[in-house]
């Protein structure tokens, strides 16, 4: 009896061992040349463009990484590798609150992976006291959204959604706080402060900013729930700050 | 939204408002219109008004049947897009009755918060009562006219 | 569940520190179910004020491409409602006291919840 390989699930995808192959073995202009090809005659095969994304990594180019891992996530929002490498990245230029994004949206695709769990671990470890984390409304991935006092987006988005969910998710985010302020109101408990939503895949935080309208803040679930409150109530610090300074 | 007299206004925007009523109606006891929201024809206030009333009616002797002499304080029908509240109070003008249409946006627990707290403000806020001039039969069609011409802006 | 498995449910929510009351909900029409110690606060206006805020929060959630939620905390300056989902539409709430031990109690909400129905 021969051993005989296993052939691949899609003879068509064969490009993808090939290149990875090719990569370990530290031939990286060769493992591109194949990755680019098959990239290029399967342009919505995530795990293409992650292994491209792997290989210009390799190179050194952080850029080409990035956009390469990018790509992967538009054709597959959960693309582990993608979120892993972007997070790699963002680590390697200091960028601890994207890499912590980054690790926490692998967390919730790769529950068991422990070394996206020990990474996660490394870079909370890392980061000085989360509360000097910079508040970004003007980043539509930051995942913070600033909506105005008629539900109308301000600034901001939440994290990877179109610009349209995240102006429905503003219009929303009213709702939800002005629901809250008529409970509060009428159970006598005084103001609210914010609201903590938790679901299967997601934690969000929404938070008047009074008179204005509110804030809205979007993490997976795999964030603490403490942290993601902490860090609402510096947006809406941070909120009236950023309205003083428009108007 | 029209209403018989004035201070009625505000209190049941309020109600329609917080509550997510679609429809609204206030009468009295025996189906005088007082006040209502959502309704387009005059035709349907009345015969809702009547039902209303009469049901209103029927459950206060099924509740004396059942030993409850101080009657049910709300009946609730439930369908799958929309439900309807009814219940008596009682003002300083006499035994009130409401109905609400609601739906999916809304809930009963909802609507009961709301419309206790609509009475309570009918109660505080209701005029004393004038003299009760004596309606003849031949008088009462033009009256209920004439409060429905109200009631739709009409007059 | 029973009546008697709901009283005993909700009595342990209220042992812990600073909690006012729990009550059992229906989310479909926003009434009681089972209640346990509502202290100074009418029962049936928190379970139609906490279901009409679930709603909103689940409008909110689907929004983002979730679905129901799990959970919901209400925080204000003088208390929190924690609402968390059950079975057949049912959730347990609770009211509690600013300082209250919040996370215990959200905890042990979550640890119930699923027992509801």
């Amino acid at each position: 009896m021969t051993d005989l390989p296993l052939a691949p699930p899609d003879p068509g995808h064969a490009f993808l061992d090939l290149g990875e192959r090719l990569r370990l073995r530290g031939q990286l202009e060769a493992a591109l040349s194949v990755a680019l090809a098959g990239a290029g005659r399967y342009p919505s095969l995530a795990a293409a463009h992650d292994l491209v994304g792997r290989i210009r990594a390799d190179q050194g180019d952080d850029d080409g990484a990035r956009s390469a891992w990018i790509a992967a996530l538009e054709c597959d929002q959960g693309a582990v590798g993608a979120l892993k490498g972007l997070a790699f990245l963002a680590f390697r230029r200091q960028d601890l609150a994207e890499a912590e994004r980054r690790l926490e949206a692998a967390a919730l695709e790769a529950p068991r992976d422990t070394t996206i769990l020990a990474a996660l671990d490394r870079v909370r470890a890392s980061q000085p006291a989360f509360r000097e984390e910079p508040i970004q409304f003007d980043d539509p991935d930051a995942g913070i959204l600033l909506f105005d006092a008629e539900g109308l987006r301000l600034a901001g988005g939440v994290g990877g959604a179109a610009a349209d969910a995240a102006d429905i998710a503003a219009a929303a985010g009213l709702g939800l706080v002005r629901e809250a302020d008529r409970t509060v109101r009428l159970l006598d408990l005084g103001e609210c402060r914010h609201i903590l939503v938790e679901g299967s895949r997601a934690r969000l935080v929404a938070a008047p900013v009074a008179p204005h309208g509110g804030v809205l803040l979007h993490r997976p679930v795999t964030a603490p729930a403490g942290r993601v409150v902490a860090m609402a109530e510096r947006a809406v610090a941070a909120a009236r700050r950023w309205l003083e300074e428009a108007r | 939204m029209r209403v018989l007299e004035p201070w009625l206004a505000e209190p049941l925007r309020e109600l329609v408002r917080e509550s997510g009523a679609r429809v609204a109606l206030l009468m009295t006891a025996s189906g005088q219109v007082l006040a209502q929201h959502g309704f387009t024809r005059s035709l349907d206030v009345m015969a809702a008004a009547a039902l209303g009333s009469g049901i209103l009616a029927t459950t206060g002797e099924l509740a004396r049947l059942v030993g409850n002499e101080a009657g049910f304080g709300a009946v609730v029908h439930q369908g799958r897009q929309q439900g309807v509240w009814l219940a008596g109070f009682d003002t300083p003008r006499g035994r009130w009755v409401g109905l609400i249409v609601f739906g999916r946006g809304s809930t009963t627990g909802l609507v009961r918060l709301f419309f206790e707290r609509f009475a309570a403000r009918i109660q505080a806020l209701a005029p004393a009562p004038t003299v009760v001039r004596e309606v003849l039969a031949e008088g009462f069609e033009r009256e209920l006219d004439a409060s429905l011409r109200q009631l739709f802006g009409t007059s | 569940m029973t009546p008697a498995r709901w009283q005993a449910l909700l009595e342990e929510v209220t042992l812990i520190g600073g909690v006012r009351g729990a009550a059992v909900v229906s989310a479909e029409d926003g009434l009681v179910v089972h209640e346990a110690a509502m202290d100074g606060v009418a029962t049936a206006d928190v379970a139609a004020l906490a279901t009409a805020l679930v709603r909103r929060a689940q409008s909110l959630l689907q929004v983002l491409g979730d679905e129901v939620p799990r959970m919901v905390t209400l925080a204000a300056t003088r208390g929190t409602l924690v609402a968390v989902q059950g079975k057949l539409d049912l959730w347990l709430v609770a009211l509690a006291e600013p300082g209250a031990e919040l996370g215990r109690l959200r905890l042990l909400l979550g640890d119930l919840a699923p027992e509801l129905g």
